[in-house]
């Protein structure tokens, strides 16, 4: 296990071979070395894992303490990762997955301008993001967390030559930066607190700090909660994950999908002691991802964008994550994390090929009849539209979604339940109109096939990942997590495993019914007048970035307009003025006359003994 | 009075660094060999620099009333003899093509050498004092070496003057204390400081003369004014010198003599001693707010830093020696770098060394690596994280702040902030795109010298000892510098 540094060595090695060779080396070579250096992690942490699992370190947690970077009188601050069952689970993710998203990247991304700029940042990404689960200390969390949100920017904006995608990475840096902005400050009020930002001093002290309901503890799991939703794309700050559409489709699989986009879940559950704590905090996680699960939901009926469609499947996704960890099932939510890694992975990666086979066509009522031209994408659409429709028994989907209603059932959290059934109906209707729009019906493009191994290999392995296989896989998460109200079963549980079995059938079927053909019904509704309405206000995601702009953008624009003298400005001008007049009086002593320097002296040791004398 | 082997051992570095002076004088009687009588000296000071191990392997030795070879002194002599080290090769790169005699800045630099390695051994006024005139002397010299060039000569000889001032300051105040006390000895007057406290105006005067002429040499405000002229003037080699090798040895002593002879526990030098750190952070950081000239600058920056360090002095808390010690180690690494660029950019040759910002306009196009070097030591100055000067700020505050000292770090925060301005204006300049006529240069092959490889080694300990300081702490602590508090 002591090799677990090595998991985010090598994507590091590899981000500063490909940073420093920009330009001076091949597409072959930055392709061996930025998928290479994710083999390596890969392997690396498949070794690291199986160690691990063999061999369990006491306390079901392992320590590496890397360096310390300085230990001054009671000041210490080591250098130090920690693996346990969650980040073992995360870091599983992270690698595998993003290795297969590296493979796949290196077919799609092929000829792209800034191919090695392109792997040096995959890199970066992949390194911070592990840094980000392995951190045994919020500090250094936050650091991955940071980093990660940087290479998300710097990815979106990766075609930068579209100022519509840089305007993209703007929204998304400075969105998630808001978030950001509040776990920052729920970490100095933790520190204040409980004088340590280590995690696993915080869970033990915390207990003995705080009771049940103390108002700032509260304070600290809703600001821990507001970095989450930030980083997770929840309501109030879901609207830059539509807009972060504009990176490369691999960046959508890898971050916008499979792992960055869950770091919300993964510091709740990491911290999930101060959320037990703060019932009301906790409550709110569960409504934020309720909401957000059926807002997305809704948006993603009406949107023609394939990858927007992929994106508003994911922030519903993400919602059902938080309404897990909302009634208290950490485990579910993690497992539902690590299956949505698979099937949306699978979906992005599919997307992918269909948008490169398309000539970059994106909207699906384009393309349509592509099942005879494309058969592995549409394979890959199937199962992993099946995992994320959650058909029953099949799909890994079904196993984890499932999960969570039962245990919101189990909690007695009724709305949420409601929430949650509902959502589990919609998702099959937009999922699948997506692939019978896309594949079915007429072809009114020609396609062309992608070939080779990085290009069917990792779409296969996700596929096995994404059926019931994948379901099979059982995070190590009871050291770590706390045991959830469900986790013992209880009568009732087969029943609603029917009801959103069959829901998820119903919803495939009403979808054949809408989309597989002429569409007469479906475009006679749409363009009734109210039905219109509804589909502009879904389209626009329910008018959230207009909100914002009438909220936020127009009143600050008011406040510049009128402070356009700029009165701050002003004030902070007054330092450097009485600087530079501090400057200019002293430079006057300077003359370079001894007889002067002399006296100086003298005139000071005068003055010195005199105040030391009288005083 | 005799001397037993142990002593003797004890003494090794500083009759190793005496001896090389000798030698290094017949080898000039003998040939001229710029090269041959530079490796004179390296070859002297690397055998000094290695009998320290001896020397510390049998420390601590008292040997005779006047020194004292402890684990605190053989630190601050290794710390010398490294310093003395570095301006050799830079000498070296820099007199290539100088008109005179080139060979006696070698002797000037060994033996002021051996005059701060007495400092910093010294346990009583006398060896203070012979110390500090045997490092001092030499100085004015080499200020004054390249005398063609007049900003050189009238460095020298300021520097020589105010100096006799301050050390009348210096023997004034030993006259008084030996008046009052009888005694001239650390130790000695320890006892009187305990005993007398605030009541005798005599011993506070004294004690307070003592500061002020050894405040003079680390260029304390109000002390300061020679400063940016003799900084100037000197060559960039000997100026490196003077910053380095001259305020370690003497802030050494002092605060050896601080702790030894429990002045601290005089509230009157505390109070003047916050008082000066305070006046020498502002005024070192305003001065040089838009310094155009790097020597300048430098001198300017070199008032602001031992500003810095006096505050850890001022907190007298457990942690004051290991941070002053800390913090030098920082400064010298940073301020030897950043001489150390400037004496490559220039040579004795020119009739001015390169010193003008300007002259460094751009040079990132032309000097890639070198440039680096200098960002690196300017930030390291202005104590940017994951830089040695943080390392060292970082424990100065950690001192200030133990002893509660709100104002001096106030002062701390407000110079900090002024000294990122004109450290960056520097760096900006070095990446600005060049503006047609070069000027200055280092040579070509400056990565290939000895001053040059100096150069790149300082910026690597600089970067490392800011990313992991801790094995600099262990050595620190050690070097034994803390038991000079339980003495």
């Amino acid at each position: 296990m002591n090799l677990l540094f090595l998991t985010f060595l090598f994507p590091l090695v590899g981000f500063l071979i490909l940073a420093f060779g920009r330009g001076r080396i091949s597409e072959n070579t930055a392709a061996v070395v930025g998928v290479g250096s994710l083999g390596l992690s890969f392997l690396s942490a498949i070794w690291v894992g199986s160690q691990f699992l063999l061999h369990p370190p006491a306390g079901g947690a392992y320590s590496q303490v890397l360096w310390t970077w300085m230990s001054v009188d009671s000041f210490h601050a080591p250098f130090a990762l920690r693996l346990d069952g969650l980040s073992l689970t995360m870091m599983g993710v992270i690698t595998g997955v993003g290795f297969f998203i590296h493979l796949f990247a290196s077919w799609y991304m092929r000829g792209e301008e800034g191919y090695e700029r392109f792997f040096s940042y995959m890199n970066l990404f992949v390194a911070s993001m592990l840094f980000l689960v392995l951190a045994d200390n919020l500090l250094f969390l936050y650091f991955g967390w940071e980093g990660v949100g940087l290479c998300s920017y710097l990815l979106i904006g990766f075609y930068y030559k579209d100022p519509a995608n840089g305007y993209a990475a703007r929204k998304s840096f400075v969105i998630t930066r808001v978030g950001d902005t509040f776990m920052a400050i729920g970490l100095f009020l933790l520190f204040r607190e409980l004088g340590t930002l280590n995690i696993q001093e915080i869970l033990t002290l915390a207990p003995q700090h705080w009771q049940v309901g103390n108002a700032t503890c509260e304070l600290a799991a809703i600001l821990l909660l507001l970095g989450a939703v930030g980083k997770s794309a929840q309501l109030p700050l879901q609207t830059w994950l539509p807009d972060a559409m504009a990176g490369p489709t691999p960046v959508s699989a890898l971050i916008h999908a499979a792992t960055m986009v869950t770091a919300g879940v993964y510091l709740i559950a990491r911290t999930h002691t101060i959320f037990q704590l703060a019932p009301i905090a906790l409550e709110l996680v569960g409504v934020v991802g309720a909401v957000t699960l059926l807002i997305a939901c809704f948006s993603a009926l009406v949107q023609t964008d394939i990858k927007r469609i992929l994106a508003y499947s994911t922030m519903s996704q993400i919602g059902y994550m938080f309404l897990a960890l909302g009634v208290g099932a950490w485990s579910a939510a993690i497992f539902h994390l690590m299956m949505h890694a698979f099937f949306k992975a699978l979906l992005f990666l599919a997307a992918g090929g269909v948008i490169n086979a398309c000539h970059h066509e994106q909207d699906i009522f384009k393309m349509g009849g592509l099942r005879k031209q494309l058969p592995v994408a549409y394979a890959s659409f199937w199962i992993g539209g099946a995992a994320l429709a959650a058909l029953p028994l099949i799909s890994a989907g079904f196993y984890s979604k499932d999960e969570i209603l039962w245990e919101a059932l189990a909690s007695h959290h009724m709305w949420l339940l409601a929430a949650g059934v509902l959502g589990a109906f919609l998702t099959p209707i937009y999922t699948f109109r997506l692939i019978f729009v896309a594949f079915h019906g007429e072809a009114k493009l020609q396609a062309h096939r992608g070939q080779g191994v990085s290009y069917w290999l990792p779409l296969v392995v996700l596929m096995v990942l994404s059926t019931f296989i994948g379901a099979l896989i059982h995070p190590p998460l009871a050291n770590v997590l706390p045991a959830s109200p469900g986790e013992a079963g209880g009568h009732g549980k087969e029943t609603l495993a029917l009801i959103s079995g069959s829901l998820s059938i119903i919803g495939i079927l009403i979808a054949a019914g809408l989309f597989l053909g002429e569409r007469k019904l479906v475009t006679a509704i749409a363009n009734t007048g109210p039905a219109r309405l509804l589909r502009r206000w879904w389209f626009y995601a329910w008018g959230f970035d207009w909100l914002y702009r009438w909220l936020f953008e127009k009143p600050f624009l008011a406040l510049v307009a009128i402070n356009r003298r700029d009165l701050v400005d002003f004030t902070a001008g007054i330092i450097p003025a009485v600087a530079r007049w501090s400057h200019d009086i002293l430079s006057a002593t300077e003359n370079g006359r001894v007889r002067w320097y002399a006296a100086s002296i003298a005139a000071g040791a005068i003055a010195v003994m005199a105040a030391m004398m009288l005083a | 009075m005799t001397l037993n082997e142990q002593q003797f051992i004890a003494l090794l570095p500083i009759l190793i660094t005496g001896a090389t002076t000798v030698v290094v004088m017949l080898a000039i009687a003998f040939a001229r060999n710029h090269w041959w009588n530079a490796t004179l000296t390296v070859a002297g000071l690397n055998l000094a620099l290695a009998s320290i191990i001896l020397a510390a392997r049998v420390a601590p030795q008292t040997v005779t009333p006047l020194l004292v070879i402890d684990g605190y002194s053989c630190f601050y002599m290794a710390l010398i003899l490294v310093i003395t080290l570095a301006c050799a090769t830079l000498a070296h790169a820099y007199m290539e093509d100088f008109a005179g005699n080139r060979e006696e800045i070698y002797l000037l630099l060994t033996l002021a050498a051996s005059g701060a390695m007495v400092l910093v051994s010294s346990r009583h006024m006398a060896s203070l004092f012979i110390g500090l005139e045997l490092l001092s002397v030499p100085i004015y010299g080499m200020v004054a070496y390249t005398f063609r060039n007049h900003r050189s000569l009238e460095g020298g000889i300021k520097y020589m003057v105010l100096s006799a001032a301050a050390s009348a300051f210096l023997l004034f105040g030993m006259a008084l204390l030996y008046a009052h006390s009888g005694t001239l000895s650390f130790k000695g007057l320890s006892g009187q400081f305990h005993m007398a406290g605030l009541h005798s105006p005599l011993l506070v005067v004294g004690a307070l003369m003592i500061l002020i002429g050894l405040g003079f040499k680390l260029s304390f405000a109000p002390f300061h004014m020679w400063t940016p002229d003799v900084y100037e003037g000197a060559p960039a080699p000997v100026g490196a010198f003077l910053a380095t090798a001259s305020k370690t040895a003497v802030l050494a002593v002092l605060v050896r003599f601080l702790l030894e002879a429990s002045a601290e526990n005089e509230l009157a030098m505390r109070e003047a001693m916050g008082v000066i750190a305070f006046l020498s952070i502002l005024v070192g950081n305003f001065l040089a707010l838009t310094q155009t000239n790097i020597k300048r600058l430098l001198g300017y920056s070199s008032i602001a830093h031992l500003g810095y360090v006096l505050v850890a002095v001022v907190a007298a808390n457990h942690l004051e020696s290991e941070a002053v010690a800390m913090y030098l180690v920082t400064y010298i690494a940073t301020t030897l770098g950043a001489f150390g660029v400037v004496a490559l950019m220039s040579d004795a040759g020119r009739l001015h060394d390169a010193d003008a910002i300007f002259n460094y306009r751009g040079l990132f196009w032309r000097r890639p690596y070198l440039t680096a070097v200098l960002t690196v030591m300017m930030l390291s100055l202005a104590g940017i994280p994951l830089t040695a000067g943080f390392i060292g700020k970082f424990y100065v505050i950690a001192a200030g702040v133990d002893a509660k000292l709100w104002w001096l770090l106030g002062a701390l925060v407000v110079g900090s902030g002024v000294g990122l301005y004109y450290y960056l204006r520097v760096v900006v300049a070095l990446y600005l795109p060049e503006p047609g006529m070069v000027q200055h240069d280092a040579r070509l092959d400056w990565g290939q010298r000895a001053g040059g490889i100096m150069v790149l080694a300082l910026a690597a300990v600089v970067l490392i000892v800011g990313i992991f300081p801790q094995p600099i702490i262990d050595l620190i602590r050690d070097a034994g510098i803390t038991a000079l508090h339980l003495s």
